[in-house]
């Protein structure tokens, strides 16, 4: 499986709360888990990095973890939120 | 129904612009540099706007970078927490005003083109070098590290370049492009006749944008802002009157819209004298036409009354004569033929010579 580095594309952000991503013209509500995962994407985490990071702090094993990341990432990709 | 609060604020910093784009969305009346705002005052409704809960600030125009004290607008909307996107149309985006503007915290640039070809793109935009202008500013913003949209506005002259566009925004290295048809008030409704599309030339651009978007997807995001006058239900313009956007013009009128100026019968509050909340919560023009309350036959009851609250007041004054009235764009409008009328006239008319902006008319 590829393992790679997301990051905010150019011009996203998270909202001063946290709860939300800005992007130009556009908002995305994060739910809880969401906003760990996008909170953890600092631009040199690898997926499975954030992965493991997030196991613990879920208490949840990390091949779980890692499906509920790709699931994510893929479509905050797909939507030009984030850029692999 | 709990009041919303505006997500956006549309900071129209000024009218004053170096080119003369006849489709542009400002008032034929244009605000001159005397009357504007100064820097202090949009520094205060930055904050205004961000205690409201606005989370976007959109500093267009005219064209911001006529004004020389931007960047301190940049610098007060960021420290207010608002996302800042530059409307621009690059002409005077120099690289030394592109540091100081990320500097001051710039989150997005968004370049406005006249099409994909220079000559006729300069033609549209009456001024020669744009294009070429725009192209080195786009540069400079993608070395910047700053996220780019480009903004093509299509009408009947360069709507059949819309391949060329699209390969252009990537080209220039753009994270978004918006194909925005003309939508017509301002300016755009005196140059209807030279700007309207045929029903084919339209649907051909849909078709584009749709295949474009498949292959592009991850790579480019396309936003395709529909014409009105081809849709069978209008689009909830602003996201409603009152409802998500608050724009205040160059001399501080606030307005639930950019073109609500132009309605008769209505006065605006302005910033200089009233906060923005209290012009949000309480100003006569801003209840007029919120929420469902005010809405005429077919709206009333109607399933889509909160999807797109009845649709555009201004094009409703534009093609029915009342402001008041369900947008004629919507097919259950006892005035839709005026739509279909209007259509016809303008795209068998030979095409008129535009009148291009500028202030003093
Ligand atoms: S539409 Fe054209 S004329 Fe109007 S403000 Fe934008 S660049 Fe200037
Ligand atoms: S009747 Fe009014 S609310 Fe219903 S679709 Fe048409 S414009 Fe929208």
């Amino acid at each position: 499986m590829t393992d790679p580095t997301p990051k905010l594309a150019p011009g996203v952000r998270l909202h001063g709360d946290g709860s939300k991503l800005l992007a130009p013209e556009r908002i995305l509500e994060l739910d809880e888990i969401a906003q760990s995962i996008v909170r953890q994407m600092d631009g040199t985490k690898r997926v499975s990095d954030i992965a493991a990071a997030l196991s613990k702090e879920y208490n949840e094993r990390e091949s779980v973890i890692r499906k509920d990341i790709d699931a994510l990432i893929a479509d905050l990709a797909a939507k030009g939120y984030v850029k692999l | 129904m709990s009041l919303p609060s505006p997500i956006g604020l549309l900071a129209e910093l000024t009218h004053r612009c170096p080119l003369g784009c006849p489709y542009c969305s400002n008032p034929i009346d244009l605000v001159r540099a005397s009357g504007e705002l100064d820097a202090r005052a949009w520094t205060r409704v930055m904050q205004e706007a961000a205690d409201l809960g606005a989370m976007h600030v959109h500093l267009s125009g005219g064209e911001p970078l006529t004004r020389n004290d931007l960047a301190e607008i940049v610098n007060a909307a960021n420290v207010a927490g608002l996302y800042t996107n530059l409307i621009t149309s690059a002409i005077g985006l120099t690289p030394q005003r592109l540091t100081e503007l990320k500097a001051a915290g710039l989150d997005h640039v968004q370049i406005s083109i006249q099409g994909a070809d220079p000559a006729r793109a300069d033609a549209v935009a009456h001024f020669k070098g744009a294009m070429k202008t725009k192209r080195e500013a786009a540069r400079h913003v993608v070395e910047e590290g700053l996220a780019l949209t480009i903004n093509a506005v299509v009408h009947r002259d360069n709507i059949r370049d819309l391949p060329q566009i699209i390969d252009l925004a990537q080209e220039w290295g753009a994270g978004r492009l918006e194909v925005a048809h003309v939508q017509y008030h301002g300016w755009a409704l005196a140059n209807r006749a030279g700007l309207m599309p045929s029903r084919d030339e339209f649907q051909t651009a849909a078709q584009v944008v749709e295949e474009a978007r498949e292959r592009l997807s991850g790579d480019l995001v396309i936003d395709h802002v529909i014409p009105d006058y081809y849709g069978e239900r209008p689009k909830a313009c602003m996201g409603g009157w009152g409802r998500q956007v608050i724009v205040v013009a160059p001399d501080g009128r606030a307005l639930p819209c950019h073109a609500a100026a132009s309605l008769p019968g209505l006065t605006f509050a302005n910033v200089k004298n009233k906060s923005l909340s209290e012009i949000w919560k309480d100003d006569a023009a801003f209840q007029r036409y919120r929420g469902t309350s005010w809405m005429p036959k077919p709206c009333q009851g109607c399933e889509r009354a909160e999807v797109d609250w009845g649709g555009c007041r201004c094009q409703a004054f534009a093609l029915a004569g009342d402001a008041s009235l369900t947008d004629p764009v919507c097919a259950l409008s006892p005035n839709h033929a005026t739509v279909a009328a209007a259509i016809a006239k303008d795209t068998a008319a030979p095409r008129a010579p535009y009148r291009f902006r500028r202030i003093g008319g």
